[in-house]
C-alpha cells in the first residue's frame, strides 16, 4: 500500500470517528425533556389537534391544560418560543408542575418551538442541556437550545425573509417562530406552528395570552412588558403593582410597523390580550465571556459587569449576575399580577390560581426546589 | 483590559500563525489547530461538538461556493464569456471609462440581489474580467475592480445581509434603507472603478488587439448561450422579489440548476470533469471556512469574543469611530456576517442616539469590507482566482485605499446620521 493511501485510510477513520461522536451528541438533543404534570393538569393535547397539518412532526408540541371546573376566564402562557431564553421554558414548568386553578383555567404551552430545543445555534457554543437538583435530592435535565427552528425541520434559508407583511428580514429569520405571526397554513415549517398556536388562542378564547422571553442585557427592551394596545390599561396597572413589589419594569406599547410578533399579531388576529415579557439573560448576549451552563443559571459574567460600568447595559450589573431564580421569579410574579388585575378589570372571566412561587421564595429556596422530582 | 482572555486569544493566533507560516499548512486546518490549542488552554479539552457544530456554520456558504464554482466554469467552457466580451468591446472601445464604471455595475448586480459578495464575483465578475484585461488592465488590478464592485454590491440595496442581520439585533425592520444605502455605495462604486482603472483610461487600439479577441459563438448558439445566466438571474429575482410563487430551494440549487442548462446551451464540454475541477479549486477556501467556524465557536465559548467586543465598546467616544471603522473590518478576517453580528449589534446599540437606519447602513458597509480581510478575504480570493492569480495578496493591494475611503466615507455618513435622516428619510 502507497504511503498517499495510507494517509488516506486514517483519516477516513478519522473522520468517521468524529461524524460518530459529534452525531452520537447531536440526537441526544432531539430526546424529549420530562415535564410532570401537577396537581391542576387536567388533559394534555398537542399543536396538531388545533392545527392537523401538524400531526407527526417534531414541532408538535404538548399543550397543557390546567382546569378548575369553575367557569371564568382563560389565560395562556407561551415558553420556549426562543429555547435559548430558558427562563421562559422553566416558568412555564413551574406554572405546570405547581399551579392550583380554582376559578378560571390556564393552558400552558412550555415549549412552543419544540423544533429549537432540538439543536444549539452554531458560533454560539451554548450549553445543550442545565441541571436543577430537586427537593429530594434528585436532578432534572432540560435541554438549552436554539432561538430558531432546527434547519433539519426547515431548510434552506431564503437570502431575505419576506414576512406575511411584506417586511424585509434576515434570512435565518424565516425560522424565528415571533417573527412569523399571524401563520399560514400553507406556509412554511415555522409559520405553520405560528399558525397552530393562533389556533389554539382562537379556539380556546384566550382572554390573556402571554409570551415568556429574554433578552441580552444590552438590549434596550428588557425587564419589559410589551402590550397589545388593547392590553395596554392592564399592561400599565401590573407595572405599578410589580413596582410595589420592588420589581422594576418598563413598558412598551407593541410598535404597529414591527410585525409578525406575538405581542401584534396575537392582539390583531384574535381577541385575547396579547403580552409580551422579557428577563435578563447574558447567555444570549454578544458581550459575555466564557460560555457555560453555569452562566445560563446565575448570569455571573465580568464581561457585562464591565460593559454595566460602562453605561452600555439597559439593566444594572454587578458581580450577584442574574440568576435563573430571579429571572423565573420576575416572569411568575409578572403574570400573577396581571391574571389578578385582569380580574379586577374582568370579574366575569377571573382566573384564580395558587401554589406557584413568586420571585422571593425563589430567590430564597432556589429553582429546584419547585420542581416535582423525576420518578 | 488585560484578562485571562488575553492569554487564550495569543494563544489562538500563536498557533495559528506558526502553523500558517512554520509548518505550511493549509489555512482551514492552521485554524483548526489554532481553535483546539484554545480549548486545551482555557480547560475545555477537545469538545468535538463544538468544533462541529462552529464549522457547521458555513454549509450553506460552503455549498454556495462549490456550486457558483461549476457555474462559472459552465460559462467559461460553453463560450458565454467569449461571446460577452467581444461584443462588450467591439462596442464600446471608444469609451472606456464608460464601460468600465459599467461593468462595475454589472459586478454590483448579483451583490444587490443576494447580498453576497461571493456570488458577485463567481458570476458576473468572471464575465467582466476578461473584458477589463483585454482593455489592459494587470489581472491584479482587474480582481482589485471586481472584488471592490463585489463588496460595495454585498451593501447596495435591495438586499444587504449585514444590515438585516444588525438590524435583526436591534429589532429594527427593515425599511428606509434604499437610499442610505445607495448615498453609501453608488458614489464609491463610480469612485473607486474609476480610480484603479485610471492609468488604463486611454482609448485602446482596437486594430491592434482585435484578432486576439475572443470569438464570438452567438451566431452558432443565439440566444440559447445565455440561458445559464438568465436562468440564474430570474431564480435570484425571483426570490427577492415574488417570494411566494414556490418555495425557496437556495442558492446552491439556483447555481446547479444553472449550471445543469449550461450543458445544453453553447460548445460541449464534459460536466463532470469540470465540476471536479471546480470542486477541486473551491476546496482551500471551503477549508478555510470550516476553520473559521469552528475558531469563532471557541472563541465565543472560551470567552474571547466577550473580551474583543467589551475592549471596542471600552474606546472613549473620540475614539469610538476609529474603534468601529477599524475593528469591524477586521473581525471580516473570521467572517464579515460574523462581524454584523458580533460587533455591528453592540456597536449599533451604543449609537441608538444617532438615526439606526443611517448608522446601521454605514456599520453593514464597514462589515462588508471584511470580506477584503485576509485569511478567509472571499471576495479577494475568488476575484484573484477568476483572473489566475495565486497570490490574493498581490490582488488585496490595490484594495486598501479603495478600502480605507469607504471605510472613512461610512464613518463620515455614521456621524451625521442624524443631518443625513432628514434629508434621506
Amino acid at each position: 500500500m502507497k504511503k498517499n493511501e495510507k494517509i488516506a485510510i486514517f483519516l477516513l477513520i478519522f473522520a468517521a470517528f468524529v461524524i460518530v461522536a459529534a452525531g452520537l451528541e447531536f440526537v441526544d438533543q432531539w430526546k424529549p425533556d420530562l415535564i410532570i404534570p401537577g396537581p391542576s393538569v387536567t388533559r394534555t393535547a398537542r399543536l396538531s389537534d388545533y392545527f392537523p397539518k401538524l400531526k407527526g412532526e417534531y414541532c408538535d408540541t404538548t399543550i397543557y391544560f390546567l382546569e378548575s371546573g369553575e367557569p371564568g376566564g382563560t389565560v395562556m402562557v407561551l415558553g420556549g418560543t426562543h429555547p435559548n431564553e430558558p427562563s421562559s421554558l422553566l416558568s412555564a414548568v413551574l406554572l405546570i408542575e405547581n399551579a392550583v386553578v380554582t376559578q378560571g383555567r390556564i393552558i400552558v404551552i412550555p415549549q412552543a418551538n419544540l423544533s429549537g430545543f432540538s439543536h444549539n445555534d452554531p458560533q454560539e457554543a451554548s450549553p445543550r442541556k442545565i441541571h436543577f437538583e430537586t427537593a429530594g435530592g434528585g436532578v432534572r435535565v432540560f435541554r438549552y437550545g436554539s432561538r430558531a427552528t432546527n434547519p433539519i425541520h426547515q431548510w434552506p434559508d431564503p437570502d431575505i425573509y419576506i414576512n406575511q407583511f411584506g417586511q424585509s428580514l434576515s434570512g435565518s429569520e424565516t425560522r424565528n417562530l415571533n417573527r412569523g405571526y399571524p401563520g399560514d397554513p400553507e406556509g412554511n415549517y415555522t409559520e405553520q406552528i405560528c399558525y397552530g398556536i393562533m389556533e389554539v388562542i382562537r379556539q380556546e378564547a384566550s382572554d390573556l395570552s402571554i409570551d415568556l422571553h429574554e433578552a441580552s442585557p444590552e438590549y434596550p427592551v428588557i425587564n419589559a412588558i410589551v402590550a397589545h394596545e388593547r392590553a395596554i390599561d392592564l399592561a400599565s396597572i401590573a407595572v405599578l403593582d410589580l413596582q410595589m413589589e420592588d420589581l422594576d419594569y418598563s413598558l412598551e406599547i407593541s410598535p404597529p410597523s414591527f410585525r409578525g410578533l406575538t405581542h401584534r399579531e396575537w392582539g390583531d388576529y384574535s381577541d385575547t390580550l396579547a403580552i409580551l415579557m422579557e428577563t435578563a439573560n447574558a447567555s444570549q448576549g454578544r458581550i459575555r465571556g466564557k460560555t457555560d451552563e453555569a452562566l445560563v443559571l446565575t448570569g455571573k459574567d465580568k464581561m457585562y459587569v464591565k460593559a454595566a460600568e460602562l453605561g452600555r447595559l439597559y439593566v444594572p450589573y454587578d458581580e450577584n449576575g442574574h440568576p435563573i431564580e430571579e429571572r423565573v421569579g420576575r416572569h411568575l410574579t409578572a403574570t400573577k399580577m396581571l391574571v389578578e388585575n385582569m380580574n379586577m378589570l374582568w370579574p366575569e372571566q377571573a382566573v384564580v390560581y395558587h401554589g406557584v412561587p413568586d420571585y422571593y421564595e425563589l430567590m430564597e429556596q432556589g429553582y429546584g426546589n419547585y420542581l416535582l422530582p423525576s420518578l | 483590559m488585560l484578562s485571562i482572555e488575553l492569554l487564550y486569544f495569543v494563544v489562538m493566533v500563536g498557533i495559528f500563525a506558526v502553523c500558517c507560516f512554520k509548518f505550511k499548512l493549509p489555512v482551514g486546518i492552521a485554524m483548526a489547530i489554532s481553535a483546539i490549542s484554545g480549548c486545551l488552554v482555557a480547560g475545555f479539552g477537545v469538545p468535538i461538538r463544538h468544533l462541529i457544530e462552529g464549522a457547521f456554520n458555513y454549509l450553506n456558504t460552503i455549498l454556495v461556493i462549490a456550486t457558483a464554482m461549476i457555474f462559472m466554469k459552465v460559462v467559461q467552457y460553453n463560450g458565454m464569456m467569449d461571446t460577452i466580451t467581444r461584443w462588450l468591446i467591439e462596442k464600446y472601445y471608444s469609451k472606456p471609462a464608460l464601460l468600465i464604471v459599467g461593468l462595475s455595475f454589472i459586478v454590483v448586480f448579483p451583490g444587490m440581489i443576494t447580498g453576497s459578495s461571493t456570488a458577485a464575483v463567481l458570476t458576473a465578475g468572471v464575465l467582466v474580467s476578461p473584458v477589463l484585461i483585454y482593455m489592459g488592465l494587470p489581472k491584479e488590478i482587474t480582481a482589485a475592480v471586481v472584488a471592490m464592485a463585489a463588496v460595495f454590491g454585498e451593501a447596495a440595496p435591495p438586499v444587504n445581509v449585514n444590515a438585516l442581520i444588525i438590524g435583526g439585533g436591534i429589532d429594527l425592520p427593515y425599511i428606509g434603507f434604499t437610499l442610505p444605502l445607495l448615498v453609501l455605495t453608488v458614489p464609491l462604486i463610480i469612485a473607486t472603478s474609476l480610480f484603479l482603472s485610471r492609468k488604463y483610461l486611454k482609448v485602446f487600439n482596437f486594430e491592434k488587439i482585435k484578432d486576439n479577441l475572443p470569438d464570438s459563438y452567438l451566431a452558432d448558439f443565439g440566444i440559447r448561450l445565455f440561458l445559464p445566466t438568465i436562468v440564474l438571474v430570474v431564480f435570484m429575482v425571483r426570490e427577492a422579489f415574488l417570494p411566494k410563487l414556490f418555495p425557496t430551494l437556495g442558492m446552491p440549487v439556483y447555481f446547479l440548476l444553472a449550471a445543469i442548462v449550461g450543458i445544453f446551451s453553447g460548445k460541449k464540454f464534459n460536466f463532470l470533469k469540470i465540476s471536479q475541477e471546480a470542486v477541486h479549486d473551491a476546496l482551500p477556501v471551503l477549508g478555510i471556512l470550516m476553520g473559521v467556524g469552528m475558531f469563532i465557536q471557541v472563541m465565543t465559548l472560551t470567552g474571547v469574543r466577550g473580551y474583543i467586543v467589551i475592549n471596542c465598546l471600552s474606546l472613549p467616544p473620540y475614539l469610538l469611530y476609529l474603534g468601529i471603522a477599524l475593528s469591524i473590518p477586521l473581525f471580516g478576517a473570521v467572517s464579515a456576517y460574523g462581524s454584523a453580528s458580533v460587533l455591528g449589534v453592540p456597536f449599533a446599540l451604543a449609537l441608538l442616539e444617532s438615526n439606526p437606519v443611517i448608522t446601521v447602513a454605514a456599520l453593514s458597509q464597514l462589515a462588508a469590507l471584511g470580506d477584503l480581510m485576509p485569511p478567509t478575504a472571499l471576495a479577494g480570493i475568488f476575484a484573484a482566482q477568476i483572473v489566475g492569480e495565486k497570490n490574493y495578496f498581490k490582488v488585496l493591494k490595490y484594495c486598501v485605499l479603495p478600502a480605507i475611503v469607504t471605510a472613512v466615507w461610512s464613518i463620515v455618513i455614521m456621524i451625521f446620521a442624524n443631518a443625513l435622516a432628514k434629508i434621506l428619510l
